[in-house]
C-alpha cells in the first residue's frame, strides 16, 4: 500500500511538466515572437488568434480522430472542396445560412466516407484518407473547370463569392469582423474548443474515444461499438472541416481548388501532436490543440517579423516538432539514464 | 558447489524498496521452485539475475564466477535463459528462423545456411520428444507447442540454468504433464531450472526445492519432500491464510439463463438452464469449447445456431451491447488484452460499460459515479487510494476486482466470468471465490469458466464437463473432483 502511493506521488510531480508542456512551448514561442517583432500589441495578439481559427478547428476534428488511434489525412483536401463548392451554393442561393449548412453537411458526408471505409469495413485509416485526400482535391479541380463561369463568381480557375448579392457584405464581416476588438472567427475557434474539451472530459461519448484509443479490444468487450463510434468521430472531423471551410470563404472570399489547404492535413496532424495527443491514441488533452494549433500561427509572425524568407516556414516548423516529441518521448529516458549515471558514480 | 548464489540482494524502484536483503540458491540439477504472491519480489529478483534491470547491492555468483554488472547478453552467454510468460516469439516467421534469429548459420558469402539450421532444428526436437515441424510458421503453432519452442530455443544455445515463469498457464492438463517430462529429461542431463508458479500441485510435482518470498523479504527455503502445500500457502501469504472450505448449499430460484442447442465457433448443441442465485463451473480441457461457448453466450464469439433464453426471453445472438442489456455481464480472460484500458483511471474503467446502456445521458455526474465506485470498492475491498489512479497502478487481484464492479454497475444479474482469477495470487483468489458466494447469495447468477478443478470444487453448485464443444456431463457439488471431471473431459467416461 505504503509502495503504491509514493510511486503515484512521485510519477505526478514529474508528471506535471509533460501534462502541460503544450502550454510551456507555446509560452516559450511567444516570448520568442514578443521579443522579434517591434512592437507587440493587442490587434497583433488577435490577429494569430484570428489565423488560427481554421486550422485550429480543423486539428480538434483530427484530435479526435487520433484519440481513437485513427488519422485522417483528407482534411486539407476536404476543405478546398467543401469551399469551392459551398462557393457555387452561396452565389445560386445568395444566403449564408445555406451555404453554412451546406458545408457542414457536406462536411460531415465526406467525414462519413472516410468513416465508412475506416470504422465500418476496417481499413487502414492512413491508406483510406489517403486515397480521399487525392479523390476530394480532384473532384474540387475537376469541378472548377466544368461549371459555368456566373457560378464560380466569373473567375477561370478559382471558386469566388459573387459581391453583387445582397448579404455579401454581412458575409465578409463574418470572416473579418470582430466584436469588442475580438474577431468573430477567434471566438467561433475558443467556442469550439470549449464544446470539445467539454465533450472529451465531461461526456459518456468521449471516455468512448479514449477507451478505444486505449484498448480496442477491451473497448468491444466492455460493449463499446467500435465501428459506430470510430464512424461518428470522422464524421464530427468532417463537419468541424465543413465550419472551417464556411470561416476560409468568409475570411477571403474565394477558395482556390489548387492551393486551399495544401498540407493542412500536416499542421491540425502536428498540432494535436504539439498539444500532447498521442498517435497511438486513448492519451491526451483536446485542450492542447488550441496551443498547438496558435503555436503554429505565431511561428508564421516571428518569421515575418525577422523578414525572413517565407520558405523557410516549413523548415522551422518541423525542427519545432522534432524537439517536441524528442523532449516528449526521450525525456522520461534521458532522465532515467542520468539517473543511472550518477547512481554508478 | 551451488549453481546459482545471489547474497544480500537489494533493490528498490524511486526509493521503494522491492527486494529487503534476499538470498537465493540453486543447486546444479534441481528444478527451484520460486514461490511468492504477486508484488513478492520474483519477477524482479529474475530481472536482477538476467541483467534486464540493475542491483543496487548484494553478490551473484554464477558457477562460481561472481559477476558485479549483469547484463542480458552478458547472463545469455553464461547459460542463463528466461523463458517469459509472455511468449517472445515472431509468429510471422518460421520455427527454425525463430530459433536462430540474430545467430544464424551463414556460408562464407553471408547466405543464410537453411539447410544446417532446419536439420539441427529438427535433431532438437526429436531430442526433447516435441512434435514440432521446424518449417511451421510459429503462429500456426498451439499455445502448448510455443511455450516448448521457446524452451527449445533455450536449450539450443546451452542454457544451464532456465527460467520459467508461470509455463503452465495456458497449457491443458495433458500438455503440462507432457511438458513435465521433458523438464525431468533434461534435469536428468544436467540443466537447472527456476520454476515461477501460482499452481501448488504442479510446484509440488515438479520441483525439488523452493524459496518463498513475502513484500520483498525471504521467507523461507527447503526441500519440497519435507512440506506441504498448506505450509508453504502459510509462508506465501503469511498469517491470514485459512484453507478454510468457504462453499455452502443455497436455494436456488426460476430460470433465468436457458440456452437451447446453441452452437457456434468451437461449440456445438449444447444445452444448459440456469436457475436464479446458482453457480455453475464449467470446464473442459482446453479447447473443449468452454470458454469459446461462454464468449457466445455474451455475443462475444459468434454463434450460428440455437436459442438463448434470458428471463424467458429469447435474445439476439451476436451482439454484446443486446446481451448486456438483457442483463447479461462477462468478465473476459486475459485481463491484460480484454479488460484493461490502460490509459484510463480506476473510476473511468469502472464505469465505461453502464455508459454504453445509458449513451443518451450524455453529461457525466462524476460525483455520482464516484459515490458509486466507493461503494464497490467497499463492497468488494478494492486496496487504492484515489479512484483518478491509472488502474494499472493496483495489482492484479485489485483489478479484476474493479473489472467486477464494472459488471456489477451495469445491474446485471447474470454474470459470465472467465477465467477470473488468472494471474491473481493465492490471498486474493480465495477473497474473489468469497465475493463469487456472496454475489450469489444476494441472487446474482453466475457461470464461471476455469481450468483449475479446485477452483469450481470452492464455489460451483454444479460442474458443466466441456468434451468435444458440448456438455458431456453436469456434475453436482458434491461430484465435483480431479478425476470426476477429467474422466469425462477427457471423453473417457459419457
Amino acid at each position: 500500500m505504503d509502495m503504491e502511493t509514493k510511486k503515484l506521488s512521485l510519477s505526478g510531480s514529474s508528471g506535471i511538466v509533460s501534462k502541460y508542456s503544450y502550454i510551456v512551448v507555446f509560452l516559450i514561442i511567444f516570448a520568442v515572437y514578443a521579443a522579434t517583432s517591434s512592437s507587440l500589441t493587442w490587434s497583433g495578439v488577435m490577429n494569430i488568434f484570428r489565423h488560427s481559427a481554421i486550422i485550429g478547428i480543423i486539428a480538434l476534428g483530427m484530435g479526435l480522430i487520433c484519440l481513437t488511434g485513427e488519422i485522417d489525412l483528407s482534411v486539407g483536401s476536404m476543405l478546398a472542396m467543401v469551399s469551392g463548392f459551398s462557393v457555387v451554393i452561396y452565389n445560386i442561393t445568395g444566403s449564408i445560412f445555406a451555404a453554412f449548412l451546406f458545408a457542414v453537411a457536406f462536411g460531415g458526408f465526406c467525414g462519413l466516407i472516410n468513416g465508412i471505409l475506416v470504422g465500418g469495413a476496417e481499413m487502414p485509416a492512413f491508406i483510406v484518407t489517403l486515397a480521399t485526400m487525392l479523390i476530394f482535391r480532384s473532384i474540387s479541380q475537376y469541378v472548377c473547370q466544368k461549371l459555368p463561369k456566373e457560378l464560380i463568381g466569373g473567375g477561370s480557375s478559382i471558386y469566388k463569392l459573387f459581391t453583387q448579392k445582397s448579404s455579401f457584405q454581412a458575409f465578409y464581416q463574418i470572416g473579418n469582423g470582430k466584436a469588442a476588438t475580438l474577431p468573430y472567427v477567434g471566438l467561433i475557434l475558443a467556442l469550439m474548443t470549449v464544446l470539445f474539451v467539454y465533450l472529451s472530459t465531461s461526456t459518456k461519448y468521449g471516455k468512448k474515444v479514449y477507451a478505444i484509443g486505449s484498448n480496442q479490444k477491451g473497448a468491444v468487450m466492455t460493449g463499446i461499438n467500435v465501428p459506430v463510434t470510430k464512424i461518428s468521430v470522422f464524421v464530427i472531423a468532417g463537419m468541424l472541416v465543413g465550419l472551417g471551410a464556411f470561416l476560409w470563404i468568409a475570411m477571403n472570399a474565394s477558395a482556390d481548388p489548387a492551393t486551399t489547404g495544401t498540407s493542412y492535413e500536416m499542421y491540425a496532424i502536428a498540432a494535436v501532436v504539439l498539444g500532447g495527443i498521442s498517435m497511438s491514441g486513448g492519451k491526451g488533452r483536446v485542450l492542447g490543440i488550441l496551443f498547438g494549433a496558435m503555436s503554429y500561427t505565431i511561428i508564421d509572425k516571428i518569421i515575418v517579423a525577422l523578414k525572413m524568407d517565407s520558405l523557410i516556414n516549413d523548415a522551422i516548423k518541423g525542427v519545432i516538432l522534432l524537439a517536441v516529441i524528442m523532449i516528449q518521448l526521450e525525456g522520461s529516458k534521458i532522465k532515467g539514464r542520468l539517473k543511472r549515471r550518477t547512481n554508478e558514480v | 558447489m551451488k549453481l546459482l548464489q545471489m547474497e544480500h540482494i537489494c533493490k528498490s524502484f524511486d526509493g521503494v524498496p522491492v527486494l529487503k536483503d534476499v538470498s537465493f540458491s540453486v543447486e546444479k540439477g534441481e528444478v527451484h521452485a520460486l514461490l511468492g504472491e504477486n508484488g513478492a519480489g520474483k519477477s524482479t529478483l529474475m530481472n536482477v539475475l538476467t541483467g534486464i534491470s540493475p542491483k543496487d547491492s548484494g553478490t551473484v555468483a554464477f558457477e562460481g564466477q561472481v559477476c558485479d554488472s549483469m547484463t542480458i547478453h552478458k547472463s545469455e552467454k553464461m547459460g542463463i535463459a528466461f523463458v517469459h510468460q509472455e511468449l517472445n516469439l515472431f509468429n510471422d516467421l518460421k520455427v527454425y528462423e525463430n530459433i536462430f534469429l540474430a545467430k544464424e548459420y551463414t556460408n562464407k558469402f553471408g547466405k543464410l545456411d537453411k539447410k544446417r539450421m532446419r536439420k539441427e532444428a529438427g535433431e532438437l526436437f526429436e531430442r526433447l520428444g516435441v512434435k514440432i515441424d521446424p518449417d511451421a510458421m510459429a503462429g500456426d503453432l498451439k499455445t502448448s507447442q510455443k511455450q516448448l519452442l521457446e524452451i527449445a530455443k533455450a536449450l539450443f544455445f546451452h542454457a544451464k540454468l532456465l527460467i520459467l515463469d508461470e509455463p503452465t498457464t495456458s497449457l491443458n492438463n495433458e500438455e503440462v504433464a507432457h511438458f513435465f517430462e521433458i523438464i525431468r529429461r533434461l534435469k536428468k542431463d544436467g540443466a537447472s531450472f527456476i520454476f515461477i508458479s501460482h499452481k501448488m500441485p504442479e510446484i509440488f510435482a515438479l520441483s525439488d526445492r523452493y524459496t518463498v518470498f513475502r513484500n520483498g523479504e525471504y521467507v523461507n527455503s527447503g526441500k519440497i519432500a519435507e512440506t506441504t502445500p498448506e505450509e508453504v500457502t502459510k509462508m506465501m501469504v503469511g498469517e491470514s491464510y485459512s484453507a478454510e472450505d468457504v462453499y455452502e448449499p443455497r436455494e436456488a430460484g426460476d430460470t433465468v439463463l436457458e440456452v437451447k442447442e446453441f452452437s457456434g465457433a468451437g461449440f456445438r448443441k449444447v444445452n444448459l438452464t440456469v436457475k436464479r442465485g446458482q453457480i455453475i463451473g464449467l470446464t473442459g480441457l482446453q479447447g473443449a469449447g468452454s470458454s469459446e461457448f461462454m464468449q457466445g453466450l455474451f455475443g462475444a464469439a459468434r454463434g450460428t445456431e440455437g436459442e438463448l433464453l434470458v428471463f424467458g426471453k429469447s435474445i439476439p445472438k451476436n451482439s454484446i451491447h443486446k446481451a448486456m442489456k438483457s442483463k447479461v455481464a462477462m468478465l473476459a480472460s486475459n485481463r491484460k488484452e480484454n479488460s484493461v484500458l490502460a490509459d484510463m483511471s480506476l473510476l473511468e474503467n469502472m464505469y465505461l460499460a453502464e455508459h454504453t446502456l445509458s449513451a443518451l445521458k450524455f453529461h457525466i455526474h462524476k460525483k455520482e459515479e464516484d459515490r458509486a465506485f466507493t461503494s464497490y470498492r467497499e463492497l468488494l475491498n478494492i486496496k487504492m487510494q484515489d479512484s483518478s489512479q491509472p488502474v494499472t497502478s493496483l495489482s492484479g487481484g485489485n483489478q479484476q476486482k474493479v473489472f467486477l464492479a464494472r459488471w456489477l454497475n451495469t445491474k446485471a444479474e447474470i454474470l459470465l466470468l472467465d477465467n477470473p482469477t488468472q494471474g491473481i495470487d493465492v490471498g486474493a483468489k480465495t477473497e474473489i471465490y468469497k465475493l463469487i458466494l456472496g454475489l450469489a447469495r444476494e441472487g446474482k447468477t453466475i457461470l464461471i469458466n476455469t481450468l483449475e478443478i479446485p477452483e469450481i470444487q470452492k464455489v460451483a453448485d454444479y460442474c458443466a464437463v466441456f468434451y468435444e464443444g458440448s456438455i458431456v456431463k453436469l456434475l453436482r457439488h458434491e461430484e465435483i473432483s480431479e478425476t470426476a471431471v477429467m474422466l469425462y473431459a477427457t471423453g473417457s467416461a459419457r
